[in-house]
Order: C-alpha cells, then structure tokens, then sequence
C-alpha cells in the first residue's frame, strides 16, 4: 500500500505546483534556540523543486518572517489548550502571506465551537473520570517532554475544551490527528484542504474517503453501499480574521474510545434546553485504520505538494512553553470565564413552554410534584429562575459552573436532580 | 491589501443563500442622505449621515456633528459568509481602534471577525442579532429598528479621521466589483 502511495503523491508532482519564490536570507537564528528535533528528509523520489527546501527551525522572528511563505509544524504536546493556543499564536504572527501547515494530537478531550453551549453540548458528569476511558486511554503517553503538561498532567479522563473557531462538539484523543491549515484570505476554500486530507488519506489506500456538503470527510459505508450511507471520521471549523484565515479539521485514525464518544457528548440536560449559539450536528463515526505518523506523513506530503516542500519542524511541550504570547493565551483557554461564560444565552424549562414546546421526559418520583423550574441564563450566569415545588429564587445571579452541589442551593431532592441534570459533582 | 481581501475569497465556498440572489450587492447608496423621518426615528440628533465602507466589508454611518456613528456588515461580506447562526456582539463602554476586532459573525462553522471600522466607542449594540441572527443576512445595511446593523459609536476626532479615509459608495461598489 506504502509503495502505491508514493507513485501517486509522486505523480502530482509532475504537474505544475503553486510555488513561491524564496528571494531573501533567512532571518537571524538564535542559536541557543537551535535543536536536534528537525527534521524528515527530503524524500530522493522527489522532482528537484525550484529551491524550496528551506531548512528553519523554531523561532518566533521566523514564524512572521516574509520568506518564509511555507512553514510546517508537528506539535509533539498532546495538551489541547498548549496546541490550540500555539495555533492561534501562528494565525497572528505568521506573515500574512504565509500559508502554514500544524499537525496535533490531543490527549482526550471534548472540543466545543466558539459559540457553543457545554450544559447542551457535552456530559459534563462524564469529563475528568479516566475509568470512562479505554484502559489504553487513561495514560497519556506523552513521554519524556519536561514537565510536559505541567498541572494537567494528573487530571487524566476527558477535559472540556472551548476552541476560537466555530462549528460543533468533537472529541478527541491520540487515536485522532488534527490538522489545521493558515492561509491569507484570499486563498480561503472551505473545502480545499479537506480535500488535500482527502488526496491523503486516498494516498494511504483509503480510496472511499470524500468530502461531504458539510465541509466533513466521510467514508462509504461498505455495509450500506446501495444507501450511499457514510460514516464521518474528520469535522472541519474555521476562523477569519481580517489577515488570515484557519481551517482546522480533527481525523479519527484509530480511536479506542469509538464506543465511548456517546456518553462525553450527549447532556442529560439537552431535553431542557434551549439555546442561542450554534448546536452540533450528530453523525455516525469510524476510525480511518491508519496509523498517527503514516496520515502526518501523508498530510505532509500533499500540502507540500501544493505549496511546495519545506522541512517539517517538530515543537515539543517545551518549545510551545517558552512563548509568553502562547502561554497567554494558553491560560486564556484554559480559564473557567473562557470555557463557560463564553456561552450565548440559553433557557432551562421542565416543562413545554411557548418558546420551546418539545415534550418533556418524566421527571423522577423522588422530587415534589408541583415541581417545576424554569432558568434563563446570560454568559453563564442565571439572570431569571422560577418555579413551584422549589426555592427558585436561591438561584438568582448563580454561576452554573461555579455550583459544586446544587443541593446547597435549593435542597436535597431538586439538587440531588440538578447535579445529574448539570453534571455537577459534589467533592 | 492583504486586510481588503478579507472576504472575497469566500464566494467560492458559501453556503447557497438564494435570498441575495434576488438582491443587488452591494446596494449603491447616495453618499449622503436625507433622512426620511417616517423611517430614522432612531436618529435625532443628526439631520443626515454619511455612510462610508472599509476594504474589510464594515459599513459606518457618521452623524453630521461627527460625534456619533452606527456601524455593521456590508451586504457583500453577508452574502460572502453564507447564513448567520451567531452574532457576538461587541461589549458595550468598549472603546477600540480602527481595525480592532469588537465581535464576530458565525456561519457554515467558521467564526468571522467583525472589525471597527473607525476609532469610536461602543454605546449600544443591536440585540436583535442575538435573538434572530438571520438579520444580517436579510438587512445587513439596514441601520433602523429591525435591521441588521451590529452597533451604535461614539466618534472622536481620530475616529473622524479614520472616517475620512474610506471609501463612499461608489468607490466601494467598484471596490468589490474589481474582485471578482
């Protein structure tokens, strides 16, 4: 399959590429800063490129530098808020001309959009707990950064993640390669380089990967053939800002946790709800079967393709670490006011109202039977509570993430129910 | 001119909008108007405003006394984004340079800075887009009650300064007509 690849990956090159000129001197290296972690040979079967190989290793002056117009990065931190933040460190620094490819692999997380709602989105009771993993999952296998993740190195189990881009709720974890692709906005296609993974994945023998309409990359369903049926193994979001544009996209490789991925993103809260924001579309998923490196390889292989080859640099934990701006951003992301407050409005109501007249399940026996409670909550915070049968006023100008046990708050049984509701879990 | 292509690149991709097929982009507005009082009843204070666009596809009106302004999204770079599900809206008391980011528009997954187009500070936003963020793809320069404008600014003179420094109507119309 390996040698298939390579003719046709080889074959492209003979076409004519997008390239660009690299005139002047590389900017001034820091030599302290220079590490042995670069970088993958250029491959013999390659066509001589018209000087595109550029050797360069990690420094904040290159990554905004003019001439570098190629730059290509594996992350080695499996930290998610490390690599979203050194992702958006690029989006800012590097030239607005540059087109730069990142490859990242998260340890288990759920990834919510930017104008996401975590209480509809995800199970919250479920995030932090490692015996909800896989057993392979519950270690992080990040061996020998430093420090590595530093504090969140101990809190193993799925993490809760809020990303700058939009779009919907993914999990990820090492079975699942990221991708991300920064490019001036003149360039910008949706779907141009979710087909670059597509030519990728095809390369790698997986010839019924496609994009869909939804911008996702899906795989037939081999059982289903003559439905058309697929299963998605790889979800786009993209960010615009007035220089620059990212498209990142996840892609599930060989997830262990396929099975278990229900349990992180359904909320017992989702019949109660109704939010402003954006609500995630649910779809069947599959691993693609391929390894980690094999797909970065690939993925490599097709950007350079169509903007020329340059060497890959690898960033470790540490690397990432020693760029105050990431860091930044780093404890941006990581923040509770990032990750909950963050959240567009949203009503709670136990039973049908005009605004939302879906049906509501039965609530359990053990709570009074007038009960009923309605919340109306702005950025997090409940700006309006009412109900019978409970205190509701105790939970005026309440913070919901800041509830340890509602039980605190308005009682034993209405508690007891919100903390499963909420996914609050008392210490 | 890196910032003036903020937008063009998405025509290729958008979602299909047939609303804008209908509607001519961007409408050609006269670079000044006199306010119809039947419809500008928001506007008081001001006998007639300028409205100006930035490459970044930002619209702003400037009151005639140059002190007060409302700004939104042009009805190309509405159409350019495909349908709105979200609208963050700037924070209110916020004051910002031009070109800063004070919100930003989701659509087909992709979360799209809006920019201030002058110097100015925020001194009231358009709630609306939050509850029916659709808006501003149906009346994106709309700047009266219902439209899709995203906020009302205060203007000092820097901000006058940036004003003048943009482009009316026409210079916008053939702006974005040369994109394509």
């Amino acid at each position: 399959m390996a040698s298939a690849a390579r003719t046709l990956v080889r074959s492209r090159h003979l076409l004519p590429q997008c390239t660009t000129p690299l005139s002047s001197p590389s900017p001034a290296r820091q030599p302290w800063r220079i590490r042995g972690n670069c970088c993958r040979p250029v491959p013999a079967w390659l066509p001589p490129q018209p000087s595109l190989v550029h050797r360069r290793l990690f420094s904040a002056e290159a990554v905004a530098h003019p001439t570098n117009r190629v730059q290509i990065y594996v992350s080695r931190s499996h930290n998610p808020y490390l690599n979203l933040s050194f992702e958006h460190y690029l989006l800012q620094k590097s030239h607005p001309d540059s087109v730069v490819l990142l490859l990242y692999t998260n340890r288990p997380c759920v990834v919510i959009g930017r104008n996401q709602n975590p209480w509809l989105e995800v199970g919250l009771g479920a995030l932090n707990r490692p015996e909800l993993l896989a057993p392979v999952s519950r270690v992080d296998g990040e061996g020998g950064s430093g420090n590595g993740s530093g504090a969140d190195a101990d809190t193993l189990g799925v993490q809760l993640v809020r990303r700058r881009s939009g779009g919907g709720t993914v999990f990820h974890d090492l079975g699942n390669v990221n991708y991300s692709v920064l490019c001036p906005p003149a360039a910008f296609d949706r779907d141009r380089h979710a087909l670059m993974v597509v030519r990728a994945l095809q390369s790698l023998g997986v010839s019924s990967a496609r994009v869909n309409e939804r911008h996702d990359i899906v795989l037939a369903d081999p059982d289903d053939a003559a439905r058309q049926q697929t299963f998605k193994v790889s979800g786009s979001a993209y960010k615009l800002t007035r220089r620059r544009s990212l498209h990142h996209g996840t892609c599930l490789l060989s997830t262990p946790n396929l099975d278990r991925v229900g349990q992180f993103l359904r909320s017992p809260a989702e019949p109660y709800m109704k939010a402003r924001g954006v609500d995630s579309v649910r779809s069947r998923i599959r691993n693609v079967g391929v390894g980690n490196a094999a797909f970065e390889e690939a993925v490599v292989a097709e950007f350079g393709a169509m903007y020329g080859n340059v060497d890959v640099e690898t960033i470790t934990t540490r690397d990432i670490e020693e760029i105050p701006e990431v860091m930044r951003g780093y404890e941006e992301l990581k923040s509770l006011d990032w990750i909950y407050t963050q959240t567009p409005q949203f009503t709670f109501s136990t039973r049908s109202t005009e605004d939302d007249p879906r049906p509501r399940p039965p609530l359990p026996d053990y709570l009074p039977k007038d009960f009923d409670l309605s919340i109306t909550a702005r950025h997090g915070q409940i700006t309006e509570a009412k109900g019978a049968g409970v205190e509701a006023s105790a939970l005026d100008s309440v913070y919901l993430h800041k509830v340890d046990d509602w039980r605190t708050l308005i009682g034993e049984a209405a508690g007891c129910w919100l903390n499963g509701i909420f996914g609050a879990r008392p210490k | 001119m890196a910032a003036s292509i903020a937008t063009r690149c998405l025509r290729a991709t958008r979602a299909p909008c047939s609303l804008f097929k209908v509607a001519q982009a961007p409408i050609a507005r006269p670079s000044t108007r006199f306010p119809s009082s039947a419809f500008r009843t928001f506007s008081s204070t001001s006998l007639r405003e300028v409205r100006k666009y930035t490459k970044d596809h930002e619209w702003v009106d400037l009151s005639a006394d140059k002190t007060s302004g409302v700004i939104g999204i042009s009805e190309y770079a509405a159409e350019e984004l495909g349908d709105v599900v979200y609208v963050e809206l700037p924070e209110e008391g916020k004051a910002v340079q031009a070109g800063d980011a004070i919100g930003a528009v989701e659509s087909v997954k992709s979360a799209a800075d809006i920019n201030a187009p002058i110097a100015c500070r925020v001194t009231s936003v358009n709630m609306l887009l939050e509850e029916k963020p659709g808006t501003i793809n149906q009346v994106p320069e709309d700047d009266a009650h219902g439209g899709g404008w995203i906020a009302k600014v205060q203007v000092d003179e820097a901000g006058v300064k940036d004003f003048e420094n943009l482009m009316d109507a026409d210079e916008y119309k053939a702006f974005t007509g040369s994109d394509e």
